[in-house]
C-alpha cells in the first residue's frame, strides 16, 4: 500500500511541477502587461481592435488561415524574418523589430502560428500603401479611439468622410483608380482573397469565395465591387462583392501592425542584441516590469 | 520513489495456464466485451473518416483550387477537423478501449456495469461529433489541438469523467498487491489527462490568460497530451504487450521504474521548444529544451529494457502480428523521440520551426508510435473478446506494410520538405514564394504515403468489421503472419 500512496503522490507532484513551471509562473511573470505610453500617458501601443477587426479575427481563426500564415517575427540574431521583403512590395519589410509579449496583449486568441506556407502577418496592415494605411483606423470606429490613432484619421479626412459604409476601407481604391488594386492595400486583399492565383500565379493560397456574393449589378457597380481580370471576372451584368465577414477579415488584417517600437525591443537595429546569444534573448524577458 | 516499493508483477504470461487461471480470464475479457469493442468500433470509425479529412487536406495543400466555393471544406477548417478526429476520435477512443482492458486484467477483476461504460463512449462520440460539425461550421477555437468549441469539450469531459471513474473502480477492487508496470502508466494517464484538460481549458476559456501566453497554455497542453496521455497509454501498452507475447517476463524493472519516473518527469516540462525564438521569456523555451534533451534518459531506459526484453525473441515478430506492431512502435517511440530532441535545438529549429518538419514529428507520435501500437495491441485483444481469431493473415500483413512504408514515407517527406523549405525560408534574398514552391514536391510525396496509409487503415477496418460480425476464424491457434516451423518457437507466441 505504501507503494500505491508514492505512486500517487508521484504522479500528482511531477504533472503539478509542469503546470506550475510552464503555466502558472509565467502567467505570474508576463500575464499581466499593461500598454505602453510615453510620460504624457499618450501614444499608447498596443491598442484594442476594433469591432469589426475584431471580428475578422474570427473569420481569420474560423477559416484557419493561421495554420498557414504565422503573427511572429523572430529576432535578427536567429532569422532572417526581419530582413525579409515581402514578394509583390519590396518596401515596408516583413518587419522593423522582433515581436514581443506586450504586442499581443489584447490578442484572444493570440495566433502566433506554427507553420509559414504563406508569409508572416505581424506586419500586413503596415505593409498597406500610405492612403490606406490612413483609412484603415478610421474605418473601425471604435468607441475607444485612441489620441494615437486621432491623426492618422485626420489625415486622411476625405477618404473617411466620403465612405460611410463598414468597408470603407475598401473604397478610396476604387473611386481612384480603376486599374489594378496596389499590393496590400484593402481592395487587392479582397482580390487576394477571391483569387489568389490571378494576383500571384504561383500562390498556394486556397481560394475564399465563399466569403464573397455574386450578384447582378443594379444600376451602377457597387463601390466594393472586386476589379477582376481574366477567367475571374464575372460576366457583364454581375459583380462580385465582399460579404460582411470578407470586410471584418480585411479589417482585421488591415489592423496587424507591430511597427510601433516598444522599450523592451531594439527596433530596426543591425547591431545583434545581447552578444548574439539565443539563450540570453533580452526582449521578453524586460518585458515583465 | 523507491523502486523497489512498487512490486512488480509480471503479466501472468505462464504458458501453461491452470484451469481456474482459464476460467477468471475469460470470465474478465467476457465482462470487457461490450464497451472494449464498442471503444474500438468508434475508433475505427473515427480513423476512417480522419483518413478520407487528411486526404482533403493532404490533397488540397498542391491542389488549392478544389472546393473553393464550400466553405466547410475549405483547407483551414478541414485541417483541424481532421487532426481532432484523429486525437480524440480515434487515438483516444483506441487507447481508453486498450486502457480498459488492461487494467482489468492486470486488476483480474471482472468490469462492473459495463454499460455505464457504454454510455461514456456514446456520449464521448457526440462529444467528438458536436467538435468536428462545429469545426467545420466555422466554431474553432483557434487554438491547436484545442479547436473544438466549448460545447463540445464539456461533452467530452462529461464522457471523460464516465468512463474514467469506472477504471478507477476497477482499480479500487484489483485483486492482489502488486502493481505491474503498464499499470503506473495508465493510472498516469488517467490522472493526467483531466487535469491537463481542465487546466487547458480553464486558463484559455474559463478565465483566459493574457496574449501569448495563451500560446503557451496550448503548446504546453498539446505536448503534455502527446506524452503524458498518448505516450503514457502507449507505453504502458507495450509493457504489457511485448512481455505477454512472448512469455518472458520484463528484464529490468529497474530500468523500467528509471524510465517511468524520468518519463514523467521531463517530458511534462517539454511544449515550449515548439514556440522557440517567440514573443516568450527565454528561459521558458529554454527550459523546455533542455526538457526535450533530457527525455533521451527515459527513452534511453525504456527502448533498452523492452529490448533486452525481446533480446533473443525478436524472430517471434515474424509469426505474431501483435508484436510486429507493438515492437515497431516502441522503437519508433525512440525515433521520435530523438527527432523531437533534434528539432528542438535552437540551432536547428532555426532552420526547421514554421515548416512541415514539425508536422512530421506530430505524425511520429501520434502514428509511428501510437497507433501502430494500439493496432497491435487491437491485433491481441480482439479475438479474445469475440472468440474467433483473425480470418485473414494476408491482411494483416498487408496492413502492416501499407502503415510501416506509408508513415515511413510521410515522415521522410515532410523532415525532408521541412529542412528545403526552412533553408529557402531563411535566405532572405529568395522571394517567400520560393520556400513554398520548394517544398511542394515533398507534399506531393506526402499524399502519396497517404494513400498507403488509406489502404491500410481500410484493410484493417474490413479485417475488424468481419471480427465483429463474427466471421473469424473459429481456433484454438492464434492467427500467425506466416506458417510456424515445426520447431521451437512455437510455445512462446
Amino acid at each position: 500500500m505504501k507503494g500505491l500512496v508514492s505512486l500517487f503522490i508521484g504522479l500528482f507532484g511531477t504533472f503539478a511541477f509542469s503546470w506550475l513551471g510552464l503555466t502558472l509562473i509565467p502567467n505570474f511573470q508576463i500575464g499581466h502587461l499593461d500598454p505602453q505610453a510615453d510620460e504624457e500617458g499618450t501614444d499608447i501601443y498596443p491598442m484594442p481592435q476594433s469591432g469589426m477587426a475584431e471580428r475578422g479575427r474570427r473569420v481569420y481563426v474560423a477559416n484557419g488561415c493561421f495554420y498557414c500564415h504565422s503573427e511572429q517575427l523572430r529576432p535578427d540574431y536567429i532569422a532572417s524574418d526581419l530582413d525579409r521583403k515581402r514578394d509583390l512590395d519590396p518596401h515596408p519589410k516583413w518587419g522593423e523589430r522582433r515581436s514581443a509579449p506586450r504586442d499581443y496583449i489584447f490578442a484572444r486568441p493570440a495566433l502566433l502560428g506554427k507553420t509559414r506556407m504563406g508569409p508572416d502577418l505581424a506586419n500586413i496592415g503596415k505593409a498597406a500603401p500610405a492612403e490606406e494605411e490612413s483609412s484603415a483606423p478610421a474605418t473601425s470606429g471604435s468607441p475607444a479611439a485612441s489620441p494615437a490613432q486621432a491623426p492618422s484619421a485626420s489625415l486622411a479626412p476625405s477618404a473617411a468622410a466620403a465612405s460611410p459604409t463598414p468597408s470603407a476601407s475598401a473604397s478610396p481604391v476604387a473611386e481612384t483608380e480603376p486599374g489594378e488594386p496596389r499590393p496590400y492595400s484593402a481592395a487587392w486583399h479582397h482580390r487576394h482573397l477571391y483569387s489568389p492565383r490571378d494576383v500571384n500565379r504561383d500562390s498556394d493560397m486556397p481560394a475564399y469565395r465563399f466569403l464573397y456574393e455574386k450578384r447582378p449589378v443594379a444600376g451602377e457597380h457597387f463601390a466594393d465591387a472586386l476589379q477582376l481580370t481574366g477567367s475571374d471576372a464575372p460576366a457583364p451584368g454581375w459583380e462580385i462583392v465582399p460579404s460582411y465577414d470578407a470586410n471584418c477579415l480585411v479589417a482585421y488584417l488591415m489592423s496587424l501592425d507591430q511597427s510601433h517600437p516598444l522599450k523592451e525591443v531594439k527596433s530596426g537595429a543591425p547591431a545583434p542584441a545581447a552578444g548574439g546569444s539565443p539563450t540570453a534573448s533580452p526582449a521578453a524577458a524586460k518585458g515583465t516590469k | 520513489m523507491d523502486a523497489t516499493e512498487i512490486p512488480l508483477k509480471e503479466p501472468a504470461v505462464s504458458v501453461a495456464a491452470g484451469d481456474t487461471e482459464q476460467v477468471e480470464r475469460a470470465l474478465i475479457d467476457a465482462s470487457t466485451r461490450v464497451p472494449v469493442l464498442m471503444f474500438y468500433a468508434s475508433a475505427i470509425a473515427w480513423l476512417l473518416i480522419g483518413t478520407v479529412l487528411a486526404g482533403f487536406v493532404s490533397f488540397k495543400l498542391h491542389a488549392p483550387d478544389m472546393f473553393s466555393n464550400i466553405s466547410f471544406l475549405t483547407w483551414g477548417r478541414v485541417r483541424p477537423a481532421h487532426m481532432n478526429v484523429m486525437v480524440y476520435g480515434w487515438a483516444s477512443m483506441a487507447g481508453m478501449g486498450t486502457a480498459i482492458w488492461m487494467m482489468a486484467r492486470l486488476c483480474r477483476t471482472t468490469l462492473r456495469h459495463p454499460l455505464l461504460l457504454v454510455a461514456g463512449a456514446w456520449f464521448w462520440n457526440i462529444g467528438v461529433l458536436l467538435g468536428v460539425g462545429g469545426i467545420l461550421a466555422g466554431d474553432s477555437t483557434g487554438y491547436q489541438w484545442l479547436e473544438f468549441p466549448p460545447y463540445a469539450a464539456i461533452v467530452l469531459f462529461v464522457a471523460y469523467v464516465l468512463i474514467i471513474s469506472w477504471a478507477v473502480l476497477m482499480f479500487r477492487f484489483r485483486r492482489g498487491e502488486q502493481i505491474y508496470i503498464t499499470q503506473w502508466y495508465l493510472l498516469g494517464a488517467f490522472l493526467w489527462f483531466p487535469w491537463l484538460y481542465a487546466a487547458a481549458q480553464l486558463m484559455l476559456f474559463v478565465v483566459p490568460v493574457q496574449g501569448v501566453l495563451q500560446s503557451a497554455v496550448g503548446w504546453w497542453y498539446a505536448n503534455n497530451l502527446l506524452f503524458l496521455w498518448f505516450g503514457a497509454i502507449g507505453l504502458g501498452t507495450a509493457y504489457y504487450m511485448i512481455p505477454k507475447v512472448i512469455g518472458r517476463p520484463v528484464y529490468s524493472y529497474h530500468l523500467a521504474t528509471i524510465g517511468f519516473w524520468t518519463y514523467a518527469l521531463f517530458s511534462s516540462w517539454t511544449g515550449m521548444q515548439r514556440l522557440v525564438d517567440g514573443p516568450f521569456p527565454a528561459w521558458m523555451i529554454t527550459a523546455s529544451i533542455a526538457a526535450t534533451i533530457l527525455t533521451i534518459i527515459p527513452v534511453a531506459t525504456v527502448g533498452l529494457n523492452h529490448h533486452m526484453t525481446m533480446q533473443g525473441y525478436f524472430p517471434v515478430m515474424r509469426y505474431s502480428p501483435t508484436l510486429r506492431f507493438t515492437v515497431f512502435g516502441a522503437m519508433s517511440y525512440t525515433a521520435f523521440s530523438l527527432v523531437g530532441v533534434l528539432i528542438s535545438l535552437r540551432s536547428v529549429a532555426r532552420y526547421v520551426n514554421f515548416t512541415q518538419a514539425s508536422i512530421a514529428y506530430s505524425h511520429m507520435g501520434l502514428y509511428a508510435f501510437f497507433t501502430m501500437v494500439m493496432f497491435g495491441s487491437m491485433y491481441y485483444i480482439v479475438p479474445r473478446l469475440v472468440e474467433r481469431e483473425w480470418r485473414y493473415a494476408t491482411l494483416i500483413k498487408l496492413h502492416f506494410w501499407a502503415s510501416a512504408y506509408g508513415i515511413g514515407l510521410m515522415t521522410l517527406m515532410l523532415l525532408a520538405g521541412g529542412y528545403v523549405q526552412g533553408g529557402s525560408m531563411n535566405d532572405a534574398s529568395l522571394p517567400f514564394l520560393e520556400s513554398t514552391q520548394s517544398v511542394l514536391p515533398y507534399l506531393r510525396g506526402r499524399s502519396l504515403s497517404g494513400l498507403l496509409l488509406a489502404a491500410s487503415h481500410f484493410v484493417f477496418a474490413f479485417h475488424f468489421g468481419l471480427m465483429l460480425l463474427g466471421l473469424g476464424r473459429t481456433s484454438t491457434v492464434p492467427t500467425f503472419l506466416n506458417p510456424v516451423e515445426a520447431e521451437g518457437s512455437e510455445g512462446h507466441i
